[in-house]
């Protein structure tokens, strides 16, 4: 009598578990996209980028502005997003970290602390404290059916694209000749010196690659995310928890991590949503505790 | 020589004499919003709220028939000026209280006013107390914030008993057939109830209150969700909401939140029979800016609405006036932050005087009568409406509204039925 109940229960059951699996990898793979950067700078030059977040809010602000002005989709936006990401990551570098990297420890620290701040208030300058989101575009809006489940589809596009990208960006890391002088300057910096490697050059494309990455991830969040002077806020401590979890300088880390997190964030929503980022937060704190160097890092 | 010396003495006396008693110049009220972080929308909504009541009050507008804004001043204190000085407490209850503190020992202001954020009135209203100077009250909606018995802090709007109760009152009515252009639902079809609260002192009051009330008028809560206000995501909250099958949802969310919560579930297809906000989020130029078309069809409580104006024509004017300075007609939140400032502006005048006891009795013994308000109120009376209750307006009330034909369209009063300005669009009409 009671097998159909049975049957029924179960078949939610998996349904959930699904439809929760699917949810916290779509999630995770943006996550682990915005964290790429934030792992490829301090794998370079050991510096963490506080302003990380502030550098997502610009490419989300691309998206925003090339679509409200220009009447480009935000999708095809993506490249400006990058090169804004790029140049600013540059410009960070060349003005400002590379005269703090002569100061203490602490001074590198409170210096992207301080880019954080002025990005973040110039944007609030500019755009003032309103929440804008992109109204069109090829993407936005629209819902994807995998059967039972619907999915926004601007996600799905976004989380492919960050797989997609990923592979890139290990690919460049690991297999060119530009990657295997960014890993050298990474690893020893004088010694790469001695070897002819230009580390400047070296430390100041670490920041334009980190920054494209993030521009990118904010163009691809922009399609189904708010923006706001502060969005920057939300995602860096995810990112943080991320990259350290991953560890620091990892990116195939970066990249589990990623998922991870959006797992526990997506199932801590599903059974305990006022504690979601309680987990993610204990999860940071545990893997510091016992394991310092994270998941892959040296 | 020596009458030159007394004379010069006696001048010295009279003038500092003169500089000590003459009424002050100006009046520094301390004002704490939150003006940066995910709720800086809405705080600079409050601030232009503010702003527009204080300029009024301190200039001279003899085209609107009120009373402050024939006053350039507070009459009662030589036509003395209002200064409000911001404090930025980014919505954080600790901040907040380190703000109040601030503006209280070091720009020594006369009493304090805020905060939204009930999370944020309460420990910032502590400080008060502590200092015993006034806070006046304009935006925060927990009841527990009149249940502590302060003798420093008084709280202009309803709080969340009432709204809550309207909100019953209102599903009740729709069930019956009172609700215009709406024939008898049967309440078995509105019986499930889906909630989801942000997480702080506001949210788990709003959520306490309508557990309690769901209780009473019968209804049944198949789900109830708390969620952090900054949430990246909240795919598995809105997954949550849709399998519970619940027939209504309701929220009490802040703006950011109120604006993925509609998102995430517009993308999911959600296909409830009506949504409800507690006003807040629900209320923000922000939320209905962004989502446009989206929100037709959305209700949320609230305490205003332009089309209040037809019967209140002095609204209409200070709204004409809020919406050339920002582009947006007042919210319930903005409104009331302009009404506080007013009470302020109104317990200043019958005190006479800077002196906290003196505003103190002023406050406890202020009377405004509706005329004088924006607010569809019958005045501006402290008092115990409900039990516990101690310097609470008991002369309020809320509305439930209605977003029609958006992105250009109005919000509309459904609730209280007899001033319902549009037929109510039922049931909800989902997202294509």
């Amino acid at each position: 009598m009671l097998l159909p109940f049975v049957i029924i229960t179960d078949l939610r059951k998996m349904e959930l578990a699904i439809e929760l699996i699917l949810f916290g990898i779509l999630m995770g793979l943006i996550f682990a996209f915005i964290s790429l950067g934030l792992a490829l700078i301090f794998g370079v030059m050991n510096i963490v980028n506080f302003a990380h977040g502030e550098f997502l809010m610009v490419g989300m602000y691309v998206g925003l502005l090339t679509s409200t002005y220009l009447r480009l989709d935000p999708f095809l936006s993506l490249p400006i997003a990058a090169a804004m990401g790029f140049l600013l990551g540059i410009a960070s570098y060349r003005l400002l970290i590379k005269d703090i990297l002569r100061g203490p420890m602490v001074a590198q620290l409170f210096g992207t602390f301080g880019l954080m701040l002025f990005l973040r208030y110039l944007a609030m300058f500019i755009f003032g404290p309103d929440i804008r989101t992109v109204s069109s575009g090829i993407l936005v809006g629209k819902s994807v059916s995998l059967g039972w489940v619907a999915l926004d589809l601007s996600k799905v596009v976004a989380a492919g694209l960050c797989l997609g990208l990923f592979v890139v960006v290990y690919w460049i890391i690991n297999r060119t000749k530009l990657g295997r002088a960014l890993r050298a300057t990474s690893l020893d910096a004088e010694a790469a010196r001695y070897m002819g490697i230009d580390t400047e050059k070296m430390n100041a494309l670490a920041w334009g690659i980190g920054g494209a990455t993030v521009g990118i991830a904010g163009g691809l969040l922009a399609h189904f995310y708010y923006i706001t002077p502060t969005v920057g806020m939300v995602f860096i401590l995810i990112a943080f928890a991320t990259v350290a979890l991953g560890g620091f300088g990892s990116i195939s880390g970066t990249f589990i991590a990623g998922l991870i997190i959006g797992l526990i964030q997506v199932i801590g929503g599903q059974y305990l949503s006022e504690l979601k980022f309680t987990f993610i937060y204990l999860t940071y704190f545990l893997t510091v505790v016992f394991r310092p160097r994270g998941l892959f890092g040296w | 020589m020596k009458k030159l010396i007394v004379a010069t003495f006696l001048s010295i006396v009279l003038v500092l004499s003169f500089a000590v008693t003459a009424p002050a110049k100006e009046i520094k009220i301390g004002v704490l919003l939150p003006l940066s972080g995910p709720l800086a929308p809405t705080g600079k909504s409050l601030k232009e709220g503010a702003d527009l009541a204080a300029d009024i009050i301190n200039g001279k507008y003899p085209d609107l028939k009120i009373s402050i804004a024939q006053w350039e001043g507070i009459p009662s204190l030589g036509g003395a000026k209002i200064k409000l000085v911001y404090a930025d407490h980014r919505a954080d209850a600790g901040w907040g209280a380190d703000q109040a503190k601030r503006l209280i020992e070091d720009e020594k202001v006369t009493g304090l006013f805020g905060c939204y954020n009930s999370a944020v009135t309460k420990t910032a209203s502590v400080e008060a107390e502590r200092a015993a100077i006034p806070f006046v009250n304009p935006d925060s909606t927990s009841p527990a914030l009149t249940k502590r018995g302060f003798t420093w802090f008084w709280r202009v709007t309803p709080h969340e008993t009432w709204f809550t109760a309207d909100l019953f009152n209102f599903l009740d009515g729709l069930a019956a057939g009172k609700a215009r252009g709406v024939g008898p639902v049967g309440k078995e079809q509105i019986n499930t109830l889906a909630v989801a609260v942000e997480n702080t002192e506001w949210g788990a009051a709003s959520l306490t209150e309508i557990e309690k009330f769901a209780a009473e008028h019968g209804y049944k809560i198949v789900e109830a969700l708390k969620y952090p206000k900054e949430a990246a995501d909240l795919t598995s909250e809105a997954r949550r909401m849709m399998a519970s099958k619940a027939d209504c949802y309701l929220f009490a969310p802040y703006v950011a939140d109120a604006i993925l919560f509609i998102k995430t579930l517009k993308e999911m297809r959600a296909t409830p029979k009506l949504i409800w906000g507690q006003d807040a989020g629900f209320i923000v130029p922000d939320f209905y800016k962004t989502l446009g078309a989206a929100v037709n069809g959305i209700l949320t409580r609230d305490l205003f609405s332009p089309e209040l104006g037809k019967a209140k024509p002095e609204a209409a004017k200070i709204n004409e006036m809020y919406k050339k300075r920002t582009g947006f007609d007042f919210s319930g939140s903005s409104a009331r932050d302009f009404v506080g400032i007013q009470v302020w502006a109104h317990a200043l005048n019958s005190a006479g005087s800077t002196d906290p006891k003196a505003i103190q009795k002023a406050l406890n013994e202020l009377y405004i009568s509706s005329d004088e308000l924006i607010m569809p109120w019958k005045g501006v009376r402290f008092g115990s409406p409900f039990p516990g209750d101690t310097h609470q307006n008991e002369l309020g009330s809320g509305v439930i509204n209605q977003y029609q034909g958006w992105p250009d369209g109005k919000l509309h009063v459904i609730y209280p039925f007899e001033f319902s300005t549009a037929n109510l669009i039922y049931p909800f009409p989902g997202w294509k």
